[in-house]
């Protein structure tokens, strides 16, 4: 049963076709790579399952119901979370601190309330464990490598019990062993049944993690298949155009 | 799994922790009226009036913004707060409460225009730092419009408890301003404004609210403290808080605070406010001369500032991509 389907999804700036009929679906404890050049339309597909733009035609059926997101925290809300490749991180803040930025926990005194840190560390030290990362919550992530910023950001949408996350490079700006480390915290996610798709240009680390790959040109859908039934050499001429569809 | 580590902060806190030991002991022993308990109060009377525009400014500085025109502010506000009364027959109470809400009104209006009109602080206020000294000088016409109410006075300008009345306000709006920086969400905020704007706004954060209250509170101390001046001196002075806006900005970046926002903390600031309060009268007890005194501290400043970036670009210089 899909958690996310997209039916027919087209988008348009004026002249500019940005999404042409894109159809696609994805299950609970599924990762999809969505893969493509410059210009393809990724971004736009993932802007419009975050809420960020409405598609001009189609529908997004999210757990078996048509849904509209007019703004990302519609999305959000429901249970999409985005994991840009910035990764929206503060420096001068802990772990902890940003996980839980806007969403602290807090004791209230009546009129004022503090900020009850003790359980903000306890509940990411909860987070990082069930990610198999060894962030610590107290720490600046000024001072944190790669990965671990990786597994702050990702932890932020394990807090809201997301269904469904986007990320958006994961894997691009960081070391080769780092990268390890963040296609464990993906497959952390499908482990735990959550949907997962992945933008990436980094053909092994998609191939690593993905069960489906997903191939845009020029705001087509040319391939939709299953990993293992495609290779890295097909998808590479697929977003060249060398191969048609696939 | 818990490292025990020195943090940034902490290693520049310590640092300036020592300085002021070592100065207190210099000038200590090379002067003999400097270690009393009247210099010391007398010191802690003039690093308060700093002190309560030092710890709002701190916050501004945190999230990238500045406010200069400290100086003029609190000239203009005890020529307002003086003239509402002695000219317009305002009670105490009623001007107090005027020349307030117009420090409020200055900060939202430094912050409309840095956030709608992307002025930067730095400008507004340098525009202001101008308009609101010659408008003093102008009104005035330079003399000091007299007060003379001695209870207002000897409460709010003298001592109370046999500390200065504005030791006393300072020291409580330290503890406000260091519980807000550590343990409220608006503090949280301040900083995540100052680290990563561009992620604190998508996040959530309204960061063009935070800024602007910010500027609003530390104008509001600059209106306070023009007030506190009048107590103390029974008179509004257009030529008061001249070089405020120095010796406010050099605590805090003494202190720590970055000038590029992110990092700073108040009790560095606190520190910073003593640290240039001590420095100013120590001077003086050695009879250097008055304008020497404003060279050395350009020359502390400044080599605090070289001190601060170093060991802040050394911890820096972990992992980060960009």
């Amino acid at each position: 049963m899909p958690i996310l389907k997209l039916e027919n999804i087209s988008k348009s700036f004026g002249a500019i076709n940005a999404l042409n009929d894109v159809s696609l679906s994805i299950n609970p404890g599924e990762v999809l790579g969505l893969m493509g050049d410059n210009g393809a339309g990724k971004s736009t597909l993932i802007k419009i399952i975050a809420g960020n733009f409405k598609p001009t035609s189609g529908k997004l059926i999210f757990n078996e119901q048509a849904v509209e997101f007019a703004k990302p925290m519609d999305a959000r809300n429901k249970g999409i979370e985005v994991v840009y490749q910035d990764l929206a991180l503060c420096d001068n803040l802990t772990a902890a601190s940003n996980i839980f930025l806007t969403r602290e926990i807090k004791k209230n005194f009546g009129f004022f309330s503090i900020i009850n840190f003790n359980k903000m560390y306890e509940r990411s030290r909860e987070i990082f464990r069930d990610l198999k990362s060894e962030t610590l919550p107290e720490e600046q992530v000024k001072m944190m490598s790669g990965g671990q910023r990786q597994a702050v950001a990702i932890g932020r949408t394990k807090l809201s019990k997301a269904k469904v996350v986007l990320l958006d490079e994961p894997t691009a700006a960081i070391s080769v062993r780092q990268v390890a480390e963040v296609l464990d915290l993906i497959k952390q996610l499908k482990n735990e049944g959550i949907a997962v798709v992945i933008i990436s240009h980094r053909m092994p680390d998609v191939f690593a993690v993905s069960d489906k790959i997903a191939v845009l040109r020029r705001g087509q859908m040319v391939a939709n298949k299953l990993a293992k039934d495609s290779s890295p050499e097909e998808v590479t001429a697929l977003i060249t155009g060398a191969i048609d569809t696939a | 799994m818990l490292k025990p580590r020195i943090k940034v902060s902490n290693l520049h806190e310590i640092g300036l922790l020592l300085a002021l030991i070592i100065v207190l002991v210099i000038f200590s022993l090379t002067t003999e009226n400097f270690f009393t308990q009247r210099n010391f109060l007398s010191i802690l009377r003039s690093a308060s009036y700093v002190g309560l525009i030092a710890f709002p400014m701190t916050f501004v500085l945190i999230t990238r913004e500045i406010d200069i025109s400290v100086g003029p502010a609190v000239a203009w506000s005890g020529v307002f707060f003086a003239m509402l009364i002695k000219w317009y027959e305002f009670s105490y109470l009623n001007a107090a409460i005027i020349v307030l809400l117009w420090g409020l009104f200055t900060g939202y209006f430094i912050g409309i225009a840095r956030t709608k009109l992307f002025i930067p602080t730095f400008i507004t206020t340098l525009a202001l730092w101008s308009a609101l000294r010659g408008y003093s000088l102008f009104v005035t016409d330079g003399r000091p419009i007299a007060l003379s109410n001695k209870p207002f006075r000897e409460l709010y300008g003298g001592d109370f408890l046999n500390m200065p009345t504005v030791t006393w306000m300072m020291l409580l709006m330290f503890i406000f301003f260091w519980f807000c920086s550590r343990y409220t969400v608006m503090g949280t905020n301040i900083y995540a404004v100052g680290g990563n704007p561009k992620a604190a706004r998508s996040i959530g954060i309204n960061v063009d609210r935070i800024k602007i209250i910010t500027l609003m509170i530390t104008s509001f101390f600059s209106a306070l403290v023009g007030i506190l001046y009048v107590a103390r001196v029974s008179s509004g002075n257009a030529t008061t808080g001249e070089g405020m806006e120095f010796d406010v900005i050099a605590a805090v970046v003494v202190g720590g605070t970055a000038l590029g926002g992110a990092v700073g903390t108040m009790t560095g600031t606190l520190m910073g406010v003593l640290f240039i309060a001590m420095i100013s009268n120590g001077l003086i007890h050695w009879g250097v001369d008055p304008d020497l005194n404003k060279v050395v501290k350009g020359l502390i400043i400044f080599l605090a500032v070289v001190i601060n970036s170093n060991i802040t670009f050394k911890n820096n210089s972990g992992p980060k991509e960009d």
